[in-house]
């Protein structure tokens, strides 16, 4: 194995892969944090995507990957990649393509696709061993169709489906734990706003085999309802909150980082306009006191 | 070469096999399962090189074969009914890939209500999408038909996906002759896939099957898709014509079966053609001038040589085997609008529907569609489409719902 | 029938607009279309939304090809060609802009003969992205060239389409409507009804069988990396960040990693470089710059202060 192991800022890339000029919004926290995976990753991948905002990112002739990219469907990027990676086996066993014509198959989806429609495929694929990286940048919302609420979407967020005055009622889906259960090679959760730890954990993944699933955090301006210039503050208090907990499944085991002092949930929630609910015309009390008790509950699972 | 008993299922495993696919994306529905079933034995027995995967769904199975062939390797996979439909956004989305890929599909009736027997509304189902049809009579076809879909598909003015059609237990399970021709003649009739087309590779950085904004260039992709297809009838001849000289049975586009002369022809695909084929035999012996017509190709759709075959007829009797909700059968559909304004096209077309959900169509009830369409041509009036069904068949109906307790609001005067 | 169309940037409330004038129309009992451009809107992004208004019922659909009245939002879409702001303009269209510069460097500017009006900016906003009420003053300057609109129905329909507000910003754009309609008082009824195209007088289309061309060329493959780069996505920025050297202390390039647009490069002197062709303008690098090294600029002053040095 190739040990270099970022260690500091320093140590990530300043040149950048993903190439400028996509439709993303002006400030997306799914483009931040591909564009630094991409980095890590390299040129040598195809993209196998389905529907959601970053299939905007190759529209006819334009496209900022340096490598490939396949789009799929919104249910079945990872057949896709099981298509892809078979084929690149079967071309090298016959000795069709050269050991350095090979390519890293990573699956690109949203939420709404990782969550819920593609979670069958996204299953069949690990339970096969699929070789694959497994990128899913949750914004939480069916972003591309104008942020409908989906598996992904927090209690109490305000979405184009979830207009009432307490928000979407259910509760954020656990992908984490379910892809953990498939006992993949591994699972890690990430944000472009922690572009080191990032960095490590795609770097890990790059040099293990098998499945192997990250989900990134995507602060989402118009989806989220904040100026664009705050995704990475709101990103770095998804993290200090202990709402978004960065930590990895390896070898059976999960691991967390720890976030030194916790900052109360409502920092958070009170940058986005779609928790604006919860302070005006008054402070829900309650349901900010509920929210806080369940990231406490979390972390005090966490430690025990 | 030998000869040996085959199911269409073993057939169309065959026809896989000789074409010596890479890889095999798989989901099992009856009728289709004995396909798959056979090349996983050939290949866990290490007889075939070929790279089985079962997906966990036929959308997922197309998607992976799609995305396999649009890496490069020559892929074959098999559904059905219920799972063409499943699968039908892929069924749609590779074909616009641009990707070469065989699928077979073994018709089956399509719920509700749920049946396993065959007819041909799943295939139908996939008519628009740029999948090329081949559609089988036989089990010797079904091979045949296979290994001429791969030359097809691969054509560099093709490159479409191609789905051959085999009806559900008709040919499906049942045995029949088949020659099985040597690996050696099958090497000289499709060679090795064409790697060349094939993108992701580190240097060459490719993105497929992005999307497009504004109906122009959207435009432009979906008729050349078309055209691509419509190139397809004369390369499809072209090939037919090679097989018929390196093997000796000869798959036009279309059959025509003791047209010549004929006054009036059947027009209908799959494997009951046969049954009218035997109609056509028995009313000739009675001295009545009928003709079969039976497209093989039903994407692209043989325009021209439906024109020509059916020329100067006085009655087409168009026999769908599928129903299309609040219109009728999609055959007849096709046949009208391929003829129409045609100065010496057949004045009379009547429609038939029959053989639903794997329904029998009997030889009485081939000869009746001859009187019909006879009796229409004399009194220069179509009439209604009809569909097969007899009394009888609604009796047996009635008790199977009094059974179920279906009140009706007056008793049937039936008997 | 009148022809409408409404420019400006994905966040100044351009289909909102569009959905004002139509109520407004349709209040009057005028038969109505009104539509955005299809697609997702990015903030900062050239977007448009049009309307279409008459007495008998509307058959013609989709964009607005001949319009009798084009409003512009914001005056800095005007040059760019991809924002097609002057498409099918001509010397009976009103074009009506929200801007500083007055009509006649407009003409002059653009080469054109049509009537133009200038609805002057009341507010200097540091982030035309966030321009206030523009949308409002639009339809209220718009509703009077018109001429068949009563401003108690222009007011009716403000109240109508941003109803879920709150009634301080409802009194706000009903101000910025009733303020440019009496604005543009003088001008009452400017802007005429036009016909249809009919068949005497239509340019004949050219078709062509376009020729079948094999997959190697008419998949929707693109056989080439990195083509992004020539959209120039920095025409979305409405705030230009800047960098001023002598505060940076080229720290661990964060500008650089977090720029979602990777338009932040580092050169061979190892100083952040800014794409400005790609740069979107978000300010996430201003406020990540821990020296504060990156400072903000309103666009259009820093285009013209190029302009100036130029
Ligand atoms: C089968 C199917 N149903 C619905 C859609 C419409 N659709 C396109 S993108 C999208 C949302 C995807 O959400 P997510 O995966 O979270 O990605 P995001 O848009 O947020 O980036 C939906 C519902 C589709 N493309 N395919
Ligand atoms: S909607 Fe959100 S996720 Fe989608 S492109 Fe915009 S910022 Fe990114
Ligand atoms: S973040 Fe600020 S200090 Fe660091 S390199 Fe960028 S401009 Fe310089
Ligand atoms: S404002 Fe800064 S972070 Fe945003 S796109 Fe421009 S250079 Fe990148
Ligand atoms: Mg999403």
């Amino acid at each position: 194995m190739n040990e270099v192991v970022m260690q500091h800022m320093t140590d990530l890339p300043s040149t950048h892969l993903l190439g400028t000029g996509t439709p993303m919004c002006s400030g997306c926290g799914g483009l931040e944090a591909l564009h630094e995976i991409y980095d890590v990753l390299g040129k040598n991948t195809v993209f196998v995507n389905a529907a959601g905002c970053m299939t905007l990112l190759s529209v006819y002739p334009f496209t900022p990957f340096r490598g490939s990219w396949l789009y799929t469907a919104m249910a079945s990027a990872p057949a896709g990649a099981q298509g892809v990676r078979d084929a690149l086996d079967i071309l090298l066993e016959q000795k069709c393509i050269k050991k350095e014509e090979d390519l890293e198959v990573v699956v690109l989806t949203g939420d709404g696709s990782a969550y819920g429609m593609g979670l069958s495929a996204t299953s069949g694929a690990i339970e096969r061993g699929l070789d694959f990286i497994y990128i899913c940048y949750d914004n939480e919302g069916y972003g591309n169709t104008g942020q409908q609420f989906s598996a992904a979407t927090p209690h109490a967020a305000k979405t184009a489906t979830s207009r009432g005055s307490s928000g979407f009622a259910g509760y954020k889906k656990d992908l984490f734990s379910i892809w953990a259960a498939h006992k993949p090679s591994y699972v890690a959760t990430v944000i472009g706003s922690e572009p080191l730890d990032l960095a490590r954990k795609i770097e890990k993944a790059k040099q293990m085999k098998g499945p192997r699933l990250i989900i990134a955090l995507a602060p989402c301006p118009p989806g989220w309802d904040f100026n664009p210039r705050d995704t990475v503050d709101i990103g770095k208090l998804a993290v200090k909150t202990g709402v978004w907990p960065l930590k990895e499944y390896i070898d059976g085991k999960v691991i967390h980082n720890i976030p030194h002092h916790r900052v109360p949930v409502e920092d958070y929630l009170q940058k986005q306009g779609r928790f604006v609910h919860l302070f005006t015309p008054k402070r829900n009390e309650e349901m900010l006191n509920e929210m806080q008790a369940r990231v406490d509950a979390y972390w005090d699972a966490v430690s025990e | 070469m030998t000869r040996k008993l085959l199911t269409g299922n073993g057939a169309a495993a065959w026809g896989a096999r000789l074409a010596n696919v890479d890889y095999v994306p798989a989901f099992p529905i009856t009728p289709q399962t004995e396909i798959i079933e056979t090349i996983a034995a050939w290949s866990d027995a290490g007889e075939i090189p070929a790279r089985m995967v079962t997906l966990e769904s036929e959308h997922s199975m197309i998607t992976a074969a799609g995305a396999a062939a649009a890496t490069g390797v020559r892929v074959f996979t098999a559904t059905s009914s219920q799972g063409l439909l499943y699968g039908m956004e892929m069924v749609y989305t590779v074909a616009g890939w641009r990707v070469p890929l065989v699928m077979v599909n073994v018709s089956r009736g399509v719920a509700a209500p749920l049946t396993l027997e065959s007819d041909h509304n799943d295939i139908m189902a996939a008519r628009d999408s740029g999948f090329l049809q081949i559609h089988c009579s036989t089990c010797q076809e079904v091979l045949d038909s296979v290994l001429i879909a791969y030359r097809l598909a691969e054509d560099k003015n093709v490159r479409l996906p191609v789905i051959v059609n085999l009806d559900g237990f008709y040919l499906s399970y049942t045995r029949e002759p088949v020659e099985i021709p040597e690996p050696e003649a099958i090497r000289k009739f499709l060679p090795a896939f064409d790697t060349k087309n094939s993108k992701f590779r580190a240097s060459t950085p490719t993105s497929q099957a992005v999307a497009v904004l504004g109906g122009s260039p959207y435009s432009y992709f979906r008729y050349e898709t078309h055209l691509a297809a419509m190139q397809a009838i004369d390369v499809y001849g072209d090939i037919a014509k090679t097989f018929s000289q390196q093997f000796g049975r000869n798959y036009p586009a279309i059959e025509a079966y003791r047209c010549e002369d004929a006054e009036i022809v059947y027009v209908m695909i799959g494997s009951f053609s046969t049954k009218a084929r035997e109609a056509v035999d028995q009313l000739r012996q009675t001295g009545t001038a009928v003709g079969l017509v039976r497209p093989r190709l039903l994407r692209p759709f043989p325009t021209k040589e439906l024109q020509k075959v059916t020329a100067g007829k006085q009655g087409i009797a168009v026999i769908d085997q599928n129903i299309s909700m609040g219109k009728g059968g999609v055959l007849h559909t096709e046949v009208a609008s391929a003829l129409y304004g045609k100065s010496n096209a057949p004045k009379i077309l009547t429609s038939f529907i029959g053989g639903l959900g794997g329904r029998d169509i009997s030889a009485e009830e081939f000869y009746e569609m001859v009187k019909v369409t006879k009796q229409a041509i004399n009194d220069g009036v179509t009439p209604e489409p009809r569909l097969l069904y007899t009394r009888d068949e609604y009796r047996e109906m009635q008790k199977l719902q009094a059974i179920a307790h279906v009140e009706r609001e007056e008793l049937e005067t039936t008997q | 029938m009148y022809r409408i169309r409404f420019h400006g940037r994905g966040g100044q409330g351009m289909k909102t607009a569009s959905r004002i004038l139509g109520t407004a129309f349709f209040l009057e009992c005028f038969e109505v279309q009104d539509a955005p451009r299809y697609g997702a809107e990015r903030r900062g992004a050239p977007i448009f939304s049009y309307v279409r208004a008459s007495r008998s019922p509307i058959n013609e659909r989709g964009v607005i090809t001949n319009p009798d009245l084009i409003v512009v939002a914001d005056d800095s879409l005007i040059p760019i060609p991809a924002a097609g702001v002057l498409q099918g303009i001509t010397d009976n269209t009103t074009l009506l802009i929200n801007g500083h510069d007055d009509a006649n460097t407009w003409k002059h500017r653009l080469n054109i003969n049509c009537k133009v009006l200038i609805l002057p900016v009341t507010e200097e906003v540091e982030d035309r992205a966030e321009l206030p009420f523009v949308g409002s003053a639009c339809v209220g300057a718009a509703a009077r060239l018109i001429g068949v609109i009563t401003e108690e129905n222009l007011v009716e329909a403000v109240n109508d389409e941003i109803s879920s507000l709150g009634a301080d910003l409802i009194k706000q754009n009903i101000d910025q409507a009733t303020q440019a309609f009496e604005l543009m008082a003088k001008h009452e009824g400017l802007v005429k009804e036009s016909t249809s195209k009919t068949p005497l007088d239509y340019e004949q289309p050219e078709w062509i069988n376009i020729p079948f061309e094999n997959a190697s060329i008419s998949a929707p493959t693109i056989h080439a990396a990195a083509t992004s780069v020539e959209v120039r996505t920095g025409l979305w920025r409405t705030l230009r960040p800047v960098i001023n050297y002598d505060r940076c202390k080229n720290c661990w390039w964060v500008c650089s990693t977090i720029c979602p647009d990777s338009a932040i490069s580092v050169n061979e002197k190892s100083e952040p470089v800014i794409d400005y062709d790609h740069c979107k303008g978000c300010m996430i690098c201003v406020a990540r710059c821990a020296p504060h090294a990156i400072e903000t600029i309103p666009e259009q002053l820093a285009q013209e202060k190029e302009k100036q040095t130029a």
